[in-house]
């Protein structure tokens, strides 16, 4: 999943049972004892974005972003319980009545809509609208950038060139409709929605959180422009969306409490507005004078120290107003393999680069986060295991490593070393001041200590994804970063680097060791025991980093602010973003 | 005997060239002497940077990671200054203030220096030509002027910025901070002729018509004898001056440049860079946020001080009080 706060690396989500992570925040956090009352008033969210990268419900897949439609707009068949620390990762039936029955050996997935849960034109939400909102994720080609697990999981045949033979509701011809409709059934009184899955997912409730499982009236679909006007099946519904200015969210009527035991809509209208510059919109809120705002984006560096201590705690007047914890990102940069062939070289990388003075520029580590050593974080208790083999790793860089490193790349691999030490290396990162600040630190230390070249290629950061995605425009290095979209590795290491998966900076189908990984990760995506799957993962991560595909950055944290009229607010761990729907305007 | 009977005669007074008259009067100006010899200072520390780096330990690439506390600020407050480094730190990533401002001079004194000295050639060569000629040569060139000037030049800077860089890399002659200075110095150059040449225009105008001109003509003198011989250097007054007032004004441009990102970006520095970055400490850390945009306030001062000194010498008729 993207991360889109600062706007350089990819955003997942994870549902996990850590209980670490907040323990930093204890003192922090609002109470939201009140239950009652509470409701009214204007609740608004400033945004450097231009405009939500997507509000089309099978589109969106940056955590925050789907935190923020969860709460307010889209309904799925389960979601995350709405409450603080591990205990937000428990998954509760949403539109479903429970969560969901598994049967055939967790093959075959139910669930039943509960009643009277409906569309703000009023119209009864049903097994078919379900169904149609998941066909719209098999349209590639219209419906892009959103999750993919209903293509990977579903029990849909594949065409010759390892496309799904089912090409998503807007195609006819050619198109083997016939294989979705067996896949995915509605009962007879079009309540029951039944998922044939092609292996065993033991967690299949918890990949319909993703709003990608959410319903869409196939009379209100307009593919494409969908992302302009989705349909609202949760409480609020949008009567103005305008990129570049704001969007504004009233109550939807036909939404009832009832029907709904996880959503609390308590403010009366939600207006966010676009394009605010980062410094305005910080001082907005530094200087309180909006109180009833909320940022969506992390605070700039620069204004840290308004807000917090030096150890990362907030001050004592920001107490109510604001969270620094860890998110469950890490960052990392992804070595496109298939281009620097060569793992001495990206070794050699790894230990050259001053990692303590990245860390610094970020914030250090009370802001930052910590050092990682793979892709996985430790709170994935189950699958995460410490790396080995990375015990010459110092923060400030290691530059006899690093050298020992570039003389063996001398002779195994002398063209990469070529390549790298003479017209350097390209490195794709977002276009912002503090990556063109960390492009110095990473030119200045590698050429020190490697005598490797680094040219870096600034993105505008909207388009940032879109660029390094695409395998032809792609560099040698590519600035990332992924969390894991539930509880389980499962969402991470094949994502990253399996052939044809999600987020495959990597590209490494040509290395030599892709061959034993893409057996080994496939094989353990079906293994039923979940100790003995989490141990596969940590070996994978292991393996991952002695091949370094990807060099680690940080285990991140992040900060938010909001204004003094505002409360309720937690961190939503399972979403990695704010509990947006129990935040309240006092009144 | 003739030679004698001058010397006798002008025993009582000294006989002084135009240069040396305007000399003195420029000696006679404190701020002139003053900013003369800050500007002299500022040109020679740059021009020598990589001396006094070598020297002083000013490396602009250098980072003092452990004179900052975890977030980034310099430790000891304002900025970090201490003997070691007497403008402080820049926050976030290290480096000395000093050797920044230092090194960033160096660029945005290069380009003002090219975009100066070429826009003045181009426009005093222009100008002459129009005003000597006349004619089709004129309007040709009058209406090519008039058609830059009316180009709102700010916006095509920026809106032509990237692709134009693009196209300088493509040529494989510059990349990355090389053509970024490269397009910037070309396009400040090609609207900034125009201005002298059109001043430059009207005085050779009322130059060609006065009496040594017509008399040299009448003598036969070529026109490249009456062009570089009498009109010539009836002009420099003008050009030195105009070259005075416009070297602070494209140091200021660089700056504005940068500061919008068109100009040379990190690792290397630039004034323009250093003030926009500055802007976010404004609250949390003021002192970094004054340095740079004090830096830059009085350069120009200098350069525009400096200026006025040297109009008020070359030009007799407004005299010194």
């Amino acid at each position: 999943m993207f991360k889109t706060k600062t706007g350089s690396s990819r955003r997942g989500r994870r549902a996990f049972s850590g209980v670490v992570a907040l323990s930093l925040l204890s003192g922090v956090l609002v109470s939201c004892s009140s239950s009652s009352g509470g409701a009214g008033g204007t609740l608004t969210f400033l945004t450097n974005s231009e405009s939500w990268t997507h509000a089309d419900p099978n589109r969106n897949y940056t955590g925050q972003h789907i935190a923020w439609f969860g709460s307010y707009m889209h309904r799925t068949l389960t979601a995350y319980a709405r409450a603080e620390g591990a205990a937000g990762s428990e998954v509760v039936p949403d539109l479903a009545t429970d969560t969901g029955r598994s049967s055939n050996g967790n093959k075959t997935w139910e669930f039943t809509l509960r009643d009277g849960v409906k569309f703000e034109d009023g119209s009864d939400i049903t097994c078919e609208d379900v169904k149609y909102g998941v066909s719209r994720t098999f349209a590639t080609d219209v419906i892009t950038d959103g999750p993919t697990y209903a293509i990977s999981m579903l029990d849909i045949p594949s065409a010759a060139d390892g496309s799904s033979v089912y090409k998503g509701p807007y195609k006819a011809d050619g198109n083997d409709t016939a294989a979705y409709d067996k896949a995915v059934t509605c009962s007879e009184d079009n309540k029951t929605i039944t998922f044939n899955l092609k292996r065993a997912v033991g967690d299949f409730n918890y990949t319909v959180t993703y709003l990608s499982f959410s319903p869409v009236p196939k009379a209100k679909d307009t593919g494409d422009q969908y992302d302009l006007a989705p349909v609202s099946s949760g409480p609020y519904k949008i009567e103005k969306y305008k990129a570049k200015d704001e969007m504004v969210l009233v109550r939807n009527e036909s939404w009832s409490k009832d029907a709904d035991p996880i959503r609390n809509a308590y403010p009366d209208k939600i207006v966010v507005r676009f394009g605010v510059a980062e410094e305005v919109r910080d001082q907005l809120i530094l200087n309180d004078s909006e109180p009833a705002a909320f940022s969506l984006d992390s605070v700039l560096p620069t204004n840290l120290a308004t807000v917090f201590n030096e150890d990362g705690t907030p001050k004592e007047e920001w107490k109510s107003r604001a969270l620094n914890v860890y998110d469950p990102y890490v960052t990392y940069t992804a070595v496109n393999v298939g281009k620097v062939p060569c793992v001495q070289i990206r070794k050699a990388l790894y230990y050259a680069r001053d990692f303590a003075a990245l860390l610094q520029l970020g914030g250090g580590p009370a802001f930052g986060g910590d050092p990682a050593d793979g892709v996985i974080k430790p709170l994935m208790g189950l699958d995460y295991k410490p790396v080995t083999g990375l015990e010459d790793f110092k923060p400030e860089g290691n530059p006899e490593k690093a050298q020992a490193l570039m003389a063996e790349a001398k002779t195994a691999c002398p063209d990469v070393y070529a390549k790298a030490t003479g017209p350097g290396l390209t490195f794709d990162v977002g276009d912002t001041d503090t990556n063109k600040k960390s492009a110095t630190i990473w030119i200045d230390s590698v050429k020190k200590n490697t005598g490797i070249n680094l040219k870096f290629n600034f993105i505008e950061p909207g388009q940032y994804y879109a660029v390094v995605l695409d395998p032809t425009k792609q560099g040698d290095l590519s600035r990332a970063g992924w969390a894991p979209d539930w509880a389980n590795a499962s969402t991470v290491i094949p994502e990253l680097f399996l052939e044809g998966a999600g987020f495959p900076l990597s590209n490494v189908g040509k290395d030599p060791a892709y061959a034993e990984f893409k057996q080994r990760a496939e094989a353990n995506l079906s293994e039923p025991d979940r100790a003995k799957q989490g141990a596969e993962w940590a070996a994978l991560n292991q393996y991952v980093m002695d091949q370094m595909w990807v060099i680690p950055g940080v285990f991140s944290k992040t900060q938010e602010i909001w204004g003094s009229k505002l409360e309720g607010i937690f961190f939503w761990e399972p979403q990695g973003a704010p509990s947006f729907g129990d935040i309240k305007v006092k009144s | 005997m003739s030679s004698e009977l001058l010397e006798s005669t002008s025993s009582g007074v000294i006989g002084r060239s135009p240069r040396q008259l305007a000399w003195r009067r420029f000696r006679s100006n404190k701020t002139g002497l003053i900013t003369l010899s800050i500007a002299t200072f500022l040109i020679l520390s740059t021009v020598f940077a990589t001396l006094l780096r070598d020297i002083f330990g000013l490396d602009p690439r250098a980072r003092y990671n452990d004179l900052m506390n975890s977030q980034g600020f310099p430790t000891g407050g304002f900025n970090g200054i201490s003997w070691a480094h007497p403008l402080g730190l820049e926050p976030g990533i290290g480096h000395d203030l000093l050797s920044r401002l230092l090194f960033g001079a160096r660029t945005s004194f290069f380009v003002a220096l090219i975009v100066t000295l070429s826009s003045v050639s181009i426009g005093l060569i222009m100008g002459i030509l129009m005003g000597y000629f006349r004619g089709a040569v004129d309007s040709t060139l009058g209406r090519f002027i008039d058609f830059l000037l009316a180009f709102p030049a700010f916006f095509m800077i920026v809106a032509l910025s990237l692709p134009m860089v693009q196209r300088l890399e493509a040529t494989g002659l510059v990349e990355g901070n090389s053509a970024r200075m490269t397009y910037l110095v070309l396009i400040l150059i090609f609207f900034g002729w125009p201005y002298l040449a059109r001043i430059m225009r009207s005085q050779v105008l009322s130059i060609r018509e006065r009496d040594y001109v017509m008399a040299a003509r009448a003598l036969g003198a070529s026109q490249r004898r009456i062009i570089f011989k009498e009109i010539l250097p009836n002009l420099w007054t003008v050009v030195i001056v105009y070259l005075s007032l416009s070297l602070p004004g494209y140091l200021t441009a660089e700056a504005v440049f940068s500061f919008l990102g068109l100009g040379v970006q990190p690792p290397d520095a630039t004034w323009g860079l250093l003030i926009s970055d500055s802007i976010k400490y404004v609250i949390n850390n003021p002192t970094y946020f004054f340095i740079p945009s004090t830096a830059l306030i009085l350069v120009v001062l200098t350069f525009n001080l400096l200026g006025d000194a040297v109009r008020d010498a070359l030009d007799p008729r407004s005299e010194v009080t």
